[in-house]
């Protein structure tokens, strides 16, 4: 089916047997969750296999689940395929400071969604090429995504006028 | 003017011959554009680092009119935040509703009757055909005429007019609805689409009289630009520019949603992957969108335009204003909102700047715990770099024009 749950999701479980986290199917859609180490290696799986064949990064983005006090960062990515028409999203947990490596080399188009996560919740994507703030301005303050970071107000999100000019 | 249709490598070639034609100097000179330039389109702003007349780097930067919408959206209820999705992509905000409303809909496992779904195929039409017109007037414009733009911008208004009539606004419409529409089609509604539509095809022909065959465009256009279809993937450019490449991928036929299975339209393909056939491809998806709103027209089912869903879908209007049981579900249904389940989807549409994608994630109350527009300028934007690098500053502007970012899309 296009758009539905991957064809090739055997092939993946067969490849990676119990590296898989865990597989989630809600609403026809396929999610996989792996270890932030196994980030790198499923993905580019996911890319170079030809029953997979994912060609385009759909997009990557973060989360934040406070909640899960151990990891309390997501980042999800949602692969599709041109080729076969089908959809996988990967996900991978992170604590707080951990790295993930870019998938930059893989999909180029992550580029500004790695920087939107950092920027949004701090999680930094070793080895990538241009990790600056996108949307907020350079001198900005503070995650805006993370779930404490208030709606309204000033605190947290203080602009640095003081650092005007010096950056 | 038939062309054989050149495949993967040639189009490579040609790619390869058309960027770094001169002697590079090695004297780089950085030159700021925009955010004020009147070719960006907004507040875009790009750094070039120039060789002579030659783009040796390009470092975009966006986030002039962020305003934080993700955020937003988690304090919100889901009916809440169908207005905010008006501002992403302000020139056919309908489409923006629409791709909100189905990704809502997949959450929570609401189905949307038959009318519900003709009127919505009808007004995201409307809005594609609106959004053409307009990024053609501009995109002219740029490369130097302004009389066509004012013709393009009489033509759109006809469309304007439509959508006012049926949405009660010009611009953000607010008109998508979990589980339908806002509105019924408006009396007289009909004979004046009708009329609007059957001479839209005769506008598109002159258009393409005007510019087609215009001998500065085709040289200012032709074999400019050049993204493959293998770029296209890598950097997410999608819509006409993708189908520009000669890659047939429209999500209306390829995973249908609101009515399109039902409808008989083509996917305009064209082949060089330049910016001429970007225009073309606009063209031939205005004069498709003519004809899937003429359909829409001719086989218009019966019966109710939103779901009669209470648990999910609002009350309509009229009963608001008339019933006081109404009025109380429609307060308890906007301010404490209707409950998703727990889970997470992602829904990817059509956009007329390419494919637009909405994820949400719900911990099983009123507000999304995580919501996430993928929106397709974001990544045009993206892809200017790549686009257009190696070819010289005056097509910057063409260029850019040719993958239709719109900012508002692109900051969130």
């Amino acid at each position: 089916m296009r758009g539905g749950v991957v064809n090739g999701a055997a092939r993946l479980e067969e490849q990676f047997g119990a590296r898989l986290l865990d597989r989630v199917e809600f609403r026809g859609e396929l999610t996989y969750r792996v270890a932030s180490d196994d980030w790198m290696e499923v993905l580019r799986f996911c890319r170079d296999d030809p029953e997979l064949a994912f060609d385009q990064l759909d997009c990557l983005l973060g989360d934040h689940l406070p909640e899960r006090t151990e990891a309390p960062f997501d980042v999800v990515a949602h692969l599709v395929s041109h080729t076969h028409g089908h959809r996988l999203r990967v996900k991978t947990a992170l604590k707080e400071g951990q790295n993930l490596p870019t998938i930059t080399g893989l999909w180029p188009s992550a580029g500004f969604d790695e920087r939107e996560t950092w920027e949004m919740y701090g999680i930094v994507f070793a080895g990538h090429p241009d990790l600056r703030r996108l949307l907020t301005i350079e001198d900005f303050e503070g995650y805006p995504l993370r779930k404490e970071f208030p709606i309204q107000g000033t605190v947290g999100g203080r602009i640095r006028t003081d650092l005007r000019g010096k950056i | 003017m038939s062309e054989a249709r050149p495949t993967l490598e040639e189009l490579k070639r040609r790619k390869a011959l058309s960027r770094q034609r001169v002697e590079r100097s090695g004297e780089v000179m950085t030159v700021s554009m925009g955010p004020q330039h009147p070719s960006m389109h907004g507040v875009y702003r790009a750094e070039l680092d120039l060789d002579g007349e030659v783009i040796v780097a390009v470092r975009p930067e966006i986030g002039n009119l962020h305003r934080g919408v993700e955020k937003l959206c988690e304090e919100r209820t889901y009916h809440q935040i169908i207005p905010i999705t008006d501002r992403l992509d302000y020139l056919a905000s309908f489409v923006m509703n629409h791709g909100y409303c189905e990704a809502v809909e997949k959450l929570m496992g609401v189905e949307v009757p038959p009318r519900g779904r003709y009127i919505r195929t009808l007004a995201a039409e409307l809005c594609r055909i609106a959004n053409h017109i307009m990024w053609l007037g501009i995109h002219i414009m740029d490369l130097g005429t302004q009389t066509f733009f004012c013709i393009c911008f009489r033509d759109r208004e006809y469309i304007l007019d439509l959508l006012e009539m049926l949405t009660g606004a010009r611009l953000t419409h607010s008109f998508g609805r979990i589980g339908g529409v806002a509105k019924d089609l408006p009396d007289g509604f009909d004979r004046r689409c009708r009329k609007v539509i059957d001479f839209l095809p005769r506008r598109v022909a002159e258009y393409e009289r005007i510019v087609k065959h215009n001998r500065i465009y085709y040289k200012r256009a032709k074999g400019v630009g050049i993204f493959t279809s293998e770029d296209c993937f890598a950097w997410r450019v999608t819509g006409p520019p993708l189908r520009s490449a000669g890659v047939a991928r429209d999500l209306r036929r390829d995973e249908p949603y609101a009515a399109y299975d039902e409808m008989d339209f083509e996917v305009a393909v064209e082949y060089n992957a330049d910016v001429y056939d970007r225009f073309l491809v606009r063209m031939k998806e205005i004069r498709e969108s003519c004809k899937i709103v003429r359909q829409c027209l001719d086989n218009l089912p019966d019966g109710p335009f939103v779901a009669s869903d209470a648990v999910h879908a609002l009350p309509l209007k009229k009963n608001v204003l008339r019933d006081s049981a109404a009025m109380i579900q429609d307060f308890y249904q906007v301010f404490q909102g209707p409950l998703a389940p727990k889970g997470e989807v992602y829904r990817a549409i059509e956009a007329p700047k390419g494919e637009m994608g909405v994820y949400i994630r719900s911990e099983g109350g009123a507000h999304p715990a995580r919501i996430h527009f993928a929106t397709p300028s974001f990544y045009h934007g993206q892809a200017v770099p790549p686009l257009v690098e190696g070819e010289m500053i005056s097509d910057m502007v063409a260029i850019f024009a040719s993958v239709d970012v719109v900012l508002g899309d692109c900051d969130r």
